[in-house]
């Protein structure tokens, strides 16, 4: 039986919803050219960036799998977020590709590789981009409304009840209904504002998200304590679930994978990016990395804790075969009425942040890169605010359907992993090719892009239509993909790496040097 | 108090989230407040 409670925790989440709608619709008036709504006219200063960029890289799908790294994995599970703090914190520090990218003044990654690589190179990393970012974010809305049904203790697969057609068919879609209900109200303020909106509500959402990580970590802390959380790592997993290491599911393959994604990620990500890009100044945007590295080990541990507690207090019958709903399903018993509130709203403003910054990320890319091409003479700015506002409504469509049809295999991070892999392998070589190699061309910026890509799109379309009997962690008889038994999602994944950077160096090596002037 | 030891690195990480978290929130929100409101003055200047 869930804690929540319709009158207290209820009103709650919606003052919250009440104040962000307002907040994120009020600033839409300072919304006058492209530049504005997709880098919210380079005025952001360090504090907000901070703010905006950890909430936006902190949403439910992230408190989702980090959960059931907690829950698969022990403390182990936590170990990217070290990695990708200690990526975030070197590369703000030492500038590295940033600071040249932000130098450049562009708007996004693909503008600065036209300046090196010319105009298909812009247009085809701009497809690569926006193919990984949205087969990435694809499950986002999906995740955040099952967290949301399941922490109000309503069943996903609930049978027809209550009295009427009407509310036998609600009883029977919670989860389609949470979904559309929180696209529709992102889409709201992300449409009209751009990125002014993204940023202010992203600040809203930093304040309410980061209270209510706060209090139910220190409420788990408690009332668990270390010692139990501790007690059912080492009985589940042994040794392995405090060292990724010596972990049967983890070993050099996770920790490698997972150091070659975050450094990409931290250099590449689009919305990481567009914070950089939004920054005043390049200084600025360097403080922004540093300042929030720390935030990326908070990301895994907090989370990583809630389902380690779900471990320790749940029965695998309780839990069942999708160890994904562990963590939501163990928040919906333990926290109590009014926390309950500000745990939904936190994890709503989680979700919203990072649905609204995703949508318009991508949306910029699609508008600025690949749309490029078609606009063969300057559009007013009219006309761009009216496209960019289009693309983001229609990429709200694509989670909504996506995130309905699409059948997730093995756990969350590792899909969001090779999904980003798409192009975070190709851009991240590219990105460092174009800043400090010389003889880096388009040829071998391009069999960077082909090569970075078919190996991560190669293993989703394996994983999905390759399959042989096998069994879940409640014994149940499944299907299980013959491709993750054989090679696996690190292996494959670090190779996408390696052959992207090694496509560069022959392509580039091949191509014939332009004659020089006699 | 012996489980904190044999595991005082995950301990001394969980710790150091909850004092980051707790005062590192109060801080960007005090000053991420002040630049919000000089970021839309900026921006209304211009336009």
């Amino acid at each position: 039986m869930s804690h929540f409670n319709w009158a207290l925790d209820g009103s709650l989440v919606g003052l919250y919803l009440l104040v962000t709608m307002v907040a994120g619709i009020a600033v839409r008036k300072y919304v006058g050219k492209v530049e504005h709504f997709l880098v919210a006219g380079r005025e952001m200063d360090v504090y907000l960036g901070i703010a905006s960029l950890a909430a936006t890289e902190f949403g439910v799908v992230t408190c989702m799998y980090t959960a059931q790294n907690g829950y698969d994995k022990g403390f182990a599970g936590a170990v990217p977020g070290i990695e990708m703090a200690l990526a975030m914190f070197l590369v703000g520090w030492t500038g590295f590709c940033v600071k040249p990218l932000r130098d450049a003044g562009v708007m996004t990654i693909p503008e600065l590789f036209e300046k090196r690589y010319g105009p298909r190179i812009r247009w085809l990393a701009g497809v690569v981009i926006v193919l990984g970012g949205l087969l990435n974010m694809g499950v986002f809305l999906r995740t955040g409304g099952e967290f949301l049904v399941l922490v109000c203790g309503f069943d996903l697969n609930a049978p027809a009840s209550g009295a009427g057609p009407v509310m036998a068919w609600v009883s029977t879609h919670y989860l389609e209904i949470a979904m559309s209900v929180m696209l529709l109200m992102v889409a709201v303020y992300t449409v009209l504002g751009g990125m002014l909106s993204v940023l202010v509500t992203d600040f809203l959402q930093f304040v309410v998200m980061s209270l209510g990580l706060i209090l139910v970590t220190v409420l788990i802390l408690i009332n668990v304590g270390w010692d139990r959380l501790v007690g059912a790592v080492s009985s589940h997993y042994g040794a392995g679930g405090f060292n990724p290491l010596v972990h049967p599911q983890m070993g050099w393959g996770y920790v490698l994978f997972n150091a070659f994604l975050n450094m990409a990620a931290v250099l590449t990500w689009q919305t990481t990016i567009a914070r950089l890009l939004a920054a005043k100044d390049t200084r600025t945007g360097q403080r922004v990395y540093t300042g929030t590295s720390f935030f990326f080990v908070c990301r895994f541990l907090i989370p990583g804790i809630w389902g380690i507690a779900a471990l320790a207090m749940l029965s695998p019958e309780t839990v069942g075969g999708n160890t994904l709903y562990a963590m939501p399903k163990f928040l919906s018993t333990f926290v109590p009425m009014g926390l309950m509130g500000i745990l939904i709203a936190a994890m709503l403003a989680a979700d919203m942040s990072t649905d609204s910054s995703y949508m318009l990320c991508w949306g910029g890319i699609i508008y600025q890169d690949i749309l490029a091409p078609f606009r063969k003479t300057a559009w007013s700015d009219q006309r761009g605010l009216l496209w960019n506002r289009m693309i983001v409504a229609l990429i709200g469509v694509f989670l909504l359907f996506w995130g309905l049809w699409y059948p997730l295999k093995g756990d969350l991070w590792t899909y969001l992993g090779v999904t980003g892999t798409i192009y975070l392998a190709s851009m991240s070589t590219l990105l460092i090719a174009c800043c400090y190699w010389k003889r880096a061309n388009n040829w071998g910026a391009t069999g960077a892009i082909l090569v970075g890509a078919v190996i991560p799109v190669g293993y989703l379309i394996l994983q999905q239509t390759w399959q042989v009997p096998g069994v879940d962690a409640a014994g149940k008889p499944i299907m299980e993909s013959r491709v993750d038994q054989l090679i696996g999602p690190y292996w494959s994944g670090i190779a996408a790496y390696v052959l992207a950077g090694a496509a560069m160096v022959v392509g580039s090596y091949l191509k014939p040097r332009p004659q020089a002037a006699a | 108090m012996s489980s904190i030891l044999e595991h005082w690195f995950w301990w001394l990480m969980t710790m150091a989230c909850m004092v980051w978290y707790s005062t590192v929130t109060v801080y960007v929100t005090a000053k991420g407040a002040a630049d919000i409101k000089s970021m839309l003055k900026r921006l209304g200047d211009k336009a």
